[in-house]
């Protein structure tokens, strides 16, 4: 059974959301407090974490951070205010996704769980290379020389959607289609944020990429092996 | 030039010191040159009459040898106008030189026969004769009076003179009748003239700069307090407030000081507390947001889980449900509507451009209202030049723009299809959405983008909007520094047109397509 983290101080919000995830059956488990975080996620890691911006004892942007430190899980953020600057303070911190409070339906929550929880490019299997990187999907790992690179597992979709079509320039709408599972949506700065992450991972040079590569005007596309 | 005139104009000090000084000016030249001619009238006369006394003296001395020498021989008559020559030319201290002109005129005295009467005329210094005026002459031969004038006079080796000639008619025995002319020089005088005139000239001029000295001392008293209120004032604009003036006397100018303080405090007290009225009112909106959003959560996936299971429950509940869900749908819209405006209105909506494609947004918008519409059997057609419109703007608010202008024309186009074009320019974009169906009044176009304000108060709300939808619309338009214009006319449809720049911010010159649509029968 799928588990799930639910963070949030409001005792009502937070056990409706469990009936609608038991219901969708996936397993639950509820926290109110920020500063109570670490010690259920160790004790019992969860497959995703849903987490509210405003908590008690300690910020939710905070614990983002001190969960992104020791583990890969995926993180959904749940905010009560739609304002760029908590969203990307929120992406930042290492959230895969976000949500707005309050959400048009509940399915589209259990969808999105259900993206970040599904083993995206399942139909897909071996080594793709992307500049002088080498993906082995299967076993989900990115090295570099041999050395591996640790990548989330929206980082690695990411990574893996440009590079199993290394000629197709990418606009964002089609990845956030392709990677994030949304179908109209509008907010780029979900790629945006996530591509700058990336990049400082794999890139030599963040700020001169060869590996992600802008295309102004329209998105991204796998930089050319060798491309140096 | 123009950069004084500029000055003068645009200083008090300047302009008074500049006026000061042009009507001393006035006072002084009056004042200079009625001096002036009273002194030289006075040193004029003082020297006339001592040349025209000490002229008279030669003249008499002359006529007296002469009448001693009656009779003597032709040398000795020589010798005494040798002699009178001598003396008559002797110059005084104060003089500077004196020339004699003596000419015979009419018939010489007394011919002996033999002899032919011996002509006496002479002049000193190399006089030009030529240029001695004849009136003089003329006057000196009919008078026995002495004759004076003042003239200019030739030398043959010297500069052409001033003078004043002295003449007067003369004897001399065994010869005929002279005028005998002294000349005196008016160097002197003049000098003396001149160099009244220059002290006076320097006085004038050192009065003028004592005077602009002191009125610009003066000025700067009164201006300086004005110059300092004028850059606490400004420094106010800019937004600092804590700026005073200096208060340090008790006139005048100490009153304006204590006025303008106790306005700026007012000010400062006044702005101060709308500030913070400004940041209650931002945290109050950004609280009630939080505090509302939560519980309608909770709400909405209550009312979905039981909307889920209407299956199950009789018709009532299950309408109930459904009731239930359309309402909290339109009450979610509602808040996110008045929060935008409530962020309008505090200004602190800001613009997040990306650069996107036009056309295909609005095609997207046109697709998703067209299928939460299905219930309408109503055609969208879209009509645009070209095949892409790339745009710099904040692609949320422009989706939200065209969705409003999109469900506003469903609402109102009676079944009838619906043109959206879309034209483009170098520096702007144009979208206009054309619905056919009653159209509006002038009376109701010009409120068409009020709050809550709706055309037909008795038409069913369809599409259930919140009533801000087309003031938001504008909102958002104008924050791209774009316009949003609405034309209506009642039968024959509605127009809405969009023109935002290709580059959110800058400005737009002109509208790419016009409110008045072209199939409307144009007013002749």
């Amino acid at each position: 059974m799928t588990l799930v983290m639910v963070v949030d101080d409001d005792q009502d919000l937070a056990e409706m959301l469990g009936i609608v995830l038991t219901g969708a059956g996936i397993d639950v488990d509820l926290v109110s407090r920020g500063d109570e975080v670490l010690e259920v996620f160790r004790n019992n890691p969860p497959d995703l974490v849903l987490l509210d911006v405003m908590l008690p004892g300690l910020d939710g942007i905070e614990v983002c951070k001190l969960i992104r430190a020791e583990s890969m899980v995926p993180i959904v953020m749940l905010s009560a205010k739609g304002d760029t600057h908590d969203v990307v303070r929120g992406l930042e911190a290492g959230a895969d996704d976000y949500m707005v409070k309050p959400f048009r339906h509940p399915s589209e929550l259990i969808a999105r769980i259900r993206t970040r929880l599904r083993r995206t490019n399942a139909d897909i299997s071996g080594l793709l290379a992307i500049g002088d990187l080498s993906i082995d999907v299967t076993a989900h790992e990115v090295s570099r020389a041999g050395k591996k690179i640790a990548l989330t597992r929206l980082e690695f979709d990411l990574l893996v959607a440009l590079a199993k079509e290394p000629g197709r320039v990418f606009t964002r709408d089609a990845l956030l289609g392709e990677v994030w599972g949304y179908r109209h949506s509008t907010d780029t700065r979900l790629v945006n944020v996530h591509v700058q992450r990336l990049r400082s991972k794999v890139e030599h040079d963040p700020e001169r990429p060869q590996i992600i590569m802008t295309v102004r005007g329209v998105g991204y596309k796998a930089g050319v092996l060798g491309g140096s | 030039m123009n950069r004084n005139v500029f000055a003068l104009k645009n200083s008090l000090a300047s302009r008074v010191i500049f006026s000061t000084v042009l009507l001393s000016l006035g006072v002084v030249w009056l004042t200079g040159s009625a001096l002036y001619s009273q002194l030289s009238a006075g040193v004029k006369q003082v020297n006339l009459e001592t040349s025209l006394a000490e002229a008279r003296s030669s003249f008499f001395n002359a006529q007296y040898e002469f009448l001693l020498v009656k009779g003597a021989k032709t040398s000795i008559i020589t010798e005494t106008v040798q002699e009178i020559i001598i003396t008559s030319t002797e110059v005084s201290l104060n003089q500077d030189r004196k020339s004699i002109f003596l000419s015979r005129f009419g018939q010489s005295a007394d011919p002996l026969g033999d002899e032919i009467a011996p002509d006496y005329s002479t002049a000193t210094d190399e006089l030009d004769i030529t240029s001695f005026p004849t009136e003089l002459r003329q006057r000196v031969r009919g008078s026995d009076l002495v004759e004076y004038k003042y003239a200019t006079v030739k030398y043959k080796n010297r500069e052409d003179a001033d003078v004043l000639i002295a003449g007067r008619r003369i004897a001399i025995p065994d010869s005929g009748n002279y005028e005998m002319y002294l000349v005196y020089s008016l160097t002197n005088q003049n000098t003396t003239l001149s160099l009244i005139k220059s002290s006076l000239f320097f006085t004038g001029l050192a009065l003028l700069f004592l005077i602009g000295l002191i009125t610009w001392l003066v000025v700067r008293q009164v201006v300086r307090p004005v110059r300092e209120a004028a850059r606490v004032a400004q420094q106010f604009t800019q937004g600092d407030f804590s700026q005073r003036m200096k208060v340090e006397s008790s006139d005048e100018i100490a009153t304006l000081g204590t006025a303008f303080n106790e306005m700026a405090l007012s000010l400062e007290s006044q702005i101060t507390r709308l500030e913070n009225l400004s940041r209650v009112q931002q945290r109050f909106v950004s609280d009630v947001s939080h505090e509302l959003r939560t519980p309608l959560t909770t709400l909405r996936m209550a009312s979905e889980v039981i909307y889920g299971a209407k299956g199950s429950f009789d018709p009532t509940i299950t309408r109930s449900s459904e009731l239930l869900v359309a309402q909290l749908d339109r009450f979610e819209r509602l808040l996110e509507d008045l929060l935008e405006v409530s962020r309008f209105d505090a200004e602190v909506a800001v613009l997040e451009p990306v650069e996107f494609d036009l056309v295909r947004l609005i095609e997207r918008c046109i697709e998703d209202v067209r299928a939460n519409a299905q219930d309408h059997t109503i055609s969208v057609q879209i009509d645009h030049e070209t095949e892409q419109v790339m745009v710099k703007a904040d692609i949320r608010r422009v989706e939200r723009i065209m969705r409003n202008l999109l469900s506003n024309a469903l609402d109102h186009a009676d079944e009838k299809p619906i043109h959206v074009s879309v034209v483009a320019t170098a520096t702007e974009v144009g979208v206009g959405v054309r619905d056919f169906g009653p159209g509006m009044d002038p009376a109701s176009l010009s409120r068409v983008f009020d709050r809550f304000w709706r055309a037909d108060p008795s038409r069913a709300r369809v599409r259930g909007g919140t009533g801000l939808g087309l003031s938001i619309a504008l909102e958002d338009a104008r924050l791209h520094n774009g316009e949003l214009d609405a034309w209506g006319a009642l039968g024959h449809g509605a127009h809405f047109v969009l023109t935002l720049p290709i580059i959110a911010g800058s400005q737009i010159s002109g509208r790419p397509i016009r409110p008045q649509p072209k199939d409307y029968p144009q007013p002749i």
